[in-house]
């Protein structure tokens, strides 16, 4: 859950990069790092804990400032989880505390049953956890596009986000900077307008 | 709905306090408070040669790591864990059910232990105050302007 610091006018919120076993969670955040625009010391260091051949292990981390913002510094975390099955227990300690998720999905036809189980997989932890699902804000990318075996977007639709209230979804190649800001900036989005409706819907003090 | 921790100018003094007696006490190089979702809530000592933003993100993960561990060899509380360097060594211990202080220092570890009882009882104590605070008192997210959030993030200009 978002942290409100009022003495330093902070804002600190949290968004996890889900999704199956290499489709391009760590690749969106390594972009990011690489191409966002941001004032001197508003970008921290890209962490990894990876493996040895650049699997996620842990989590990769990436804090960042956003700079549009007035009033208040608005700090994001951007983390991702290890995709493979065996790590579940991880992928739970990364959910913790998360305020947005991003669901990356890889767009290769051999790799739906991989993101439909991922999906579930993280509705499940968010149960686990506690969490009600329906009021975590998340969106989804389409990553991995530019691949020749790319199922249409119509059926990831069909499979990933066909429910009563549609979330956004974005199409990527993520390796290329395609689709990876429009995506940020869409979860950024549904976040900050989920506390500022929650804050005045709030009971103001007499 | 849940309603947002938050934090006024009172808490982080209080806190602020608390970590600066703690660091005198010990002689400890720096002290954290820091959420087990892995945000930095405040901080006293030396800042400037330290990523504080990034170790309390992988603090978190690593306590949380642990605590998990605990579970699977049926022990209901590892409540610190010790990780002990040459130069500089990290003390975290569990705060109360949402935060966690983290040590890094020079000392010996049993100073810290020591003095961590009485300063993660105050610091406990006035994050409770902060969570029964009225929801909204003090918040004006007003100020955030979001009527176009396209670009909060901006890619740079090749």
């Amino acid at each position: 859950m978002a942290i409100i610091n009022q003495a330093t006018k902070e804002l600190q919120v949290k968004v996890v990069y889900y999704g199956p076993a290499m489709g391009g969670k760590t690749t969106n955040l390594v972009q990011v790092h690489d191409h966002v625009q941001t004032a001197q010391g508003n970008k921290g260091k890209l962490v990894s804990l990876a493996t040895s051949s650049d699997r996620t292990l842990f989590f990769d981390f990436l804090p960042i400032e956003a700079m549009t913002i007035k009033g208040f510094k608005t700090k994001f975390q951007l983390y991702t989880v290890p995709g493979q099955v065996i790590y579940n227990t991880t992928r739970q300690l990364v959910l913790r505390g998360v305020d947005g998720i991003v669901f990356v999905a890889d767009s290769q036809y051999e790799k739906m049953p991989e993101n439909v189980e991922s999906f579930q997989n993280m509705m499940d932890n968010l149960n686990a956890l506690k969490m009600n699902a329906a009021e975590i804000p998340y969106v989804l990318q389409y990553n991995k596009r530019d691949l020749p075996n790319a199922a249409p977007v119509e059926y990831m639709e069909f499979l990933l986000n066909n429910r009563e209230t549609q979330v956004p979804s974005f199409t990527a190649t993520a390796h290329k900077c395609e689709g990876v800001f429009e995506t940020l900036n869409m979860i950024t989005r549904l976040l900050l307008h989920k506390y500022i409706n929650q804050s005045q819907g709030a009971p103001q003090p007499a | 709905m849940a309603t947002l921790p938050q934090l006024i100018e009172e808490d982080i003094q209080t806190l602020n306090a608390v970590l600066r007696d703690f660091l005198a006490q010990t002689d400890a190089t720096t002290a954290l408070v820091i959420d087990k979702g892995g945000f930095l809530i405040t901080h006293e000592g030396e800042a400037n040669d330290f990523d504080l933003t990034t170790i309390g993100a992988l603090a978190s993960g690593a306590f949380m790591a642990n605590q998990t561990i605990a579970g699977l060899v049926n022990e209901p509380n590892f409540s610190s864990i010790h990780q002990q360097g040459e130069n500089f060594s990290l003390f975290v211990c569990n705060v109360d059910s949402e935060s966690l202080l983290v040590v890094i220092f020079g000392c010996h570890v049993g100073v810290v232990k020591y003095f961590t009882a009485a300063a993660i009882k105050k610091i406990a104590d006035q994050l409770e105050v902060a969570r029964k605070r009225a929801p909204g008192q003090g918040v004006d997210l007003s100020q955030l302007n979001i009527a176009n959030t396209k670009d909060v993030f901006r890619k740079r200009e090749e």
